[in-house]
């Protein structure tokens, strides 16, 4: 407890236009500068982990995607991936196929969803509306596919829900060419714009020698130049037969953080263009699972990760022989960046960079409390 | 990597990627300082805790991965689920301080030498910790909140059936 | 700090000014409406020859928003509960699991999904008969 005055204790959050998610930091004030900072979850808190445990797994499939707001499939990914561990299902070629696919049109989502984001952070809100235009393009394709926009409900344990309506393919790569053409607008108006450029480089720089050992993931640790990607290292459905690579940019700063994600939306056009190349014309996309309250899982447990457009989503899982899940524990990207890592980017920074530290780390809070 | 620690402990292999070892828990703090500090699986990714009420303890699962992040290692121990004791991680893995915090707040562990312990996502909580088995969430549900109205008309179908059946049989035998 | 002019940096946002001169890409809403894709998950529809009156869509429906009703007219001699689902949209999160374990196939989600209305206690919703 300060008793001269000199520390001014705010809190940035939960109501506040930069904060990402209801979540608030509260941050102790030295003038402009940040002297300390605490942050505090439990705006959102829905018990999910513990609603899981009552639920039979069809019923907790529809909880799990909630997680996630701007990118809910890598967490129906887990969750089907870890029954499946534990229920000893194989999918079919063609599944892995179309997840992957649901999985790159998330990750596009998520990515132009963030470009908005970062970009409103720092004041230029007219790349936040084009870019959430071109993601109301993907979703309007998601709403073919599955029947809802943002809450997919789609990645099944088994499968998937739904098969691919005529002419998918072709409108998604009509799409594709689109993005495509609108990306040289985004570098010159936001990633080659001096003003962001000015703001960003140079603040929030993690430190690459640590990151590893302290558990950072996704864009926080290709923005030091350190290539991982759970779709490369640990790869899962087919991403092993597809040809992409992981961008890289090193400075560890905000400004790191963007052009590696400038380089995912590449990367997830390509891996794309592959998928509809190489999709299977024929195989089952669900296999016979049991019915509602006959479907049992194993007692064991298991470990699955996912990567998603922030980083590793990862769950562990436990069966315990009956239809309802023992445990299931979430542990998003953000468990470590909002704690961790934030608490400590955050020393000596300037409150007006506070947005934009968490925007680029891609905090968001439903996946701390679950 | 996970040869040299196979030949030290019992390592099962679970999947390709995955590996499981099993220890007890006075060799907790030991273990997991050997292998963080001499094998290449240096990050703690999760600590995942599951409640097996019928057996009065806690299973808790150290997910351990390498600097590469292609391989994981779960380590497990069991503790008492009365009076859960475990000293910290923190002096390995600064991330083990919120991941300990959850923990404490969801089961009531305590991990001896975290300073941090103070709430997580509730405030103010008085009750059992949540994700206890013994809390029973429908309770708390009934208790502090209300339903919506007009649906009390809601019938049991397997009552209905049998009502249905039996107004059946007694018709028919009315019409002989 | 860097201050180096960045000529190429500061000209190039100035790019967004043509876009200015495009049509743009929102719809006047209510006057145009956005074509619905087939096989939007909006609201519930139950053909009534068809239901039997199983109840596993109640069963199924983890957020507890189906309720079983007595149906006011028998339209399939089959329906050996005498019972029809009614939907709480309250509740319902449109996951579409009731459809899918439906037996018969009677419940299904239709493309229509606009619905106000000031009091929630209203959203009671008696499945459409098609
Ligand atoms: S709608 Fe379908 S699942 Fe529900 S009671 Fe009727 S037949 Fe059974
Ligand atoms: S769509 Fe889902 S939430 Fe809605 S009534 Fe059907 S099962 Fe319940």
């Amino acid at each position: 407890m300060q008793t001269n005055n000199e520390l001014i204790k705010i809190f940035h959050g939960p109501q506040h236009p930069g904060i990402t998610g209801n979540m608030s930091v509260e941050l102790d004030l030295l003038g402009e500068t940040i002297k300390g900072a605490r942050t505090h979850v439990g705006y959102l808190h829905r018990g999910f982990e513990k609603l899981i445990e009552r639920r039979t797994i069809i019923q907790a499939f529809t909880i799990v995607c909630r997680i996630c707001v701007p990118e809910p499939d890598p967490n129906e990914e887990n969750f089907a991936r870890a029954v499946e561990n534990l229920a000893d299902i194989e999918i079919s070629q063609r599944a892995k196929y179309i997840r992957v696919m649901v999985l790159e049109m998330a990750r596009l989502g998520a990515l132009f969803l963030w470009m908005g984001g970062q970009s409103g952070s720092i004041g230029l809100g007219t790349i936040g509306q084009w870019s959430v235009h071109d993601r109301d393009l993907i979703l309007d394709l998601f709403e073919e596919l599955t029947g809802g926009r943002v809450y997919h409900m789609y990645i099944y344990p088994g499968g998937v829900r739904r098969e691919l309506p005529n002419g998918f393919l072709d409108r998604l790569s009509q799409l594709l060419d689109y993005l495509e053409s609108r990306l040289p607008l985004y570098d010159n108006v936001f990633f080659d714009n001096s003003s962001f450029k000015k703001r960003a480089i140079g603040i929030g720089v993690v430190d690459a020698n640590e990151a590893l050992k302290n558990g950072y993931v996704g864009q926080v640790l290709r923005g030091c130049g350190i290539k991982r990607d759970v779709r490369k290292d640990n790869p899962y459905l087919v991403y092993d037969q597809l040809d992409f690579e992981i961008p890289t940019f090193e400075g560890g700063d905000v400004y790191a953080r963007a052009m590696v994600r400038r380089g995912e939306i590449r990367e997830s056009i390509k891996i794309l263009r592959q998928v509809i190349k190489q999709m299977p014309e024929d195989g089952l996309i669900m296999q016979k699972i049991p019915k509602h309250r006959k479907f049992k899982l194993k007692k064991d447990d298991t470990f699955v990760a996912t990567e998603s457009a922030r980083g590793e989503f990862a769950y562990y899982m436990a069966g315990d022989g009956t239809e309802k899940i023992r445990r299931m524990q979430v542990k998003g990207p953000s468990l470590i960046h909002g704690f961790t890592l934030l608490e400590k980017l955050l020393i000596d920074e300037e409150l007006s960079n506070v947005a934009m530290i968490m925007n680029s780390l891609g905090i968001c809070p439903p996946e701390m409390e679950r | 990597m996970i040869e040299s620690l196979k030949q030290q402990y019992n390592i099962e292999q679970k999947e390709s990627r995955l590996f499981k070892l099993i220890i007890k828990k006075e060799e907790f703090l030991k273990t997991l300082s050997f292998i963080s500090s001499s094998s290449n699986f240096i990050t703690l990714s999760q600590i995942a805790c599951a409640d097996w009420i019928e057996d009065e303890i806690f299973k808790l699962n150290y997910i351990l991965t390498t600097k590469e992040r292609d391989k994981n290692l779960m380590i497990e121990l069991e503790i008492p689920r009365e009076e859960s004791k475990l000293p910290t991680l923190l002096n390995f893995f600064p991330q083990a301080e919120v991941m300990e915090r959850d923990l404490h707040e969801m089961y009531g562990i305590e991990f001896i030498g975290n300073p941090t312990l103070y709430d997580f996502a509730l405030e103010n909580w008085k009750e059992i910790p949540p994700m206890r088995r013994e809390f029973d969430t429908l309770a708390y549900v009934n208790e502090h909140f209300d339903f919506r109205k007009g649906r009390e008309d809601n019938r049991d179908v397997k009552v209905e059936i049998k009502r249905r059946r039996a107004e059946a049989k007694r018709l028919k035998n009315a019409n002989k | 700090m860097n201050t180096k002019l960045d000529i190429k940096g500061t000209i190039s946002p100035f790019n967004a000014i043509t876009k200015l001169f495009e049509h743009p890409n929102t719809i006047c809403y209510p006057s145009v409406k956005k074509e619905i894709p087939k096989g939007y998950r909006g609201f519930h529809t139950n053909t009534l020859t068809d239901c039997i009156g199983c109840a596993n869509c109640q069963d199924v429906c983890m957020n507890e928003a189906i309720d079983m009703i007595p149906i006011e007219e028998d339209k399939n001699p089959k329906n050996s509960s005498g019972c029809i689902p009614r939907i709480d949209y309250g509740r319902c999160c449109w996951c579409s699991l009731c459809t899918d374990v439906c037996p018969p196939s009677s419940l299904k989600l239709e493309e229509d999904c606009i619905w106000a209305n000031d009091n929630s206690n209203n959203f009671l919703y008696m499945p459409k008969d098609k």
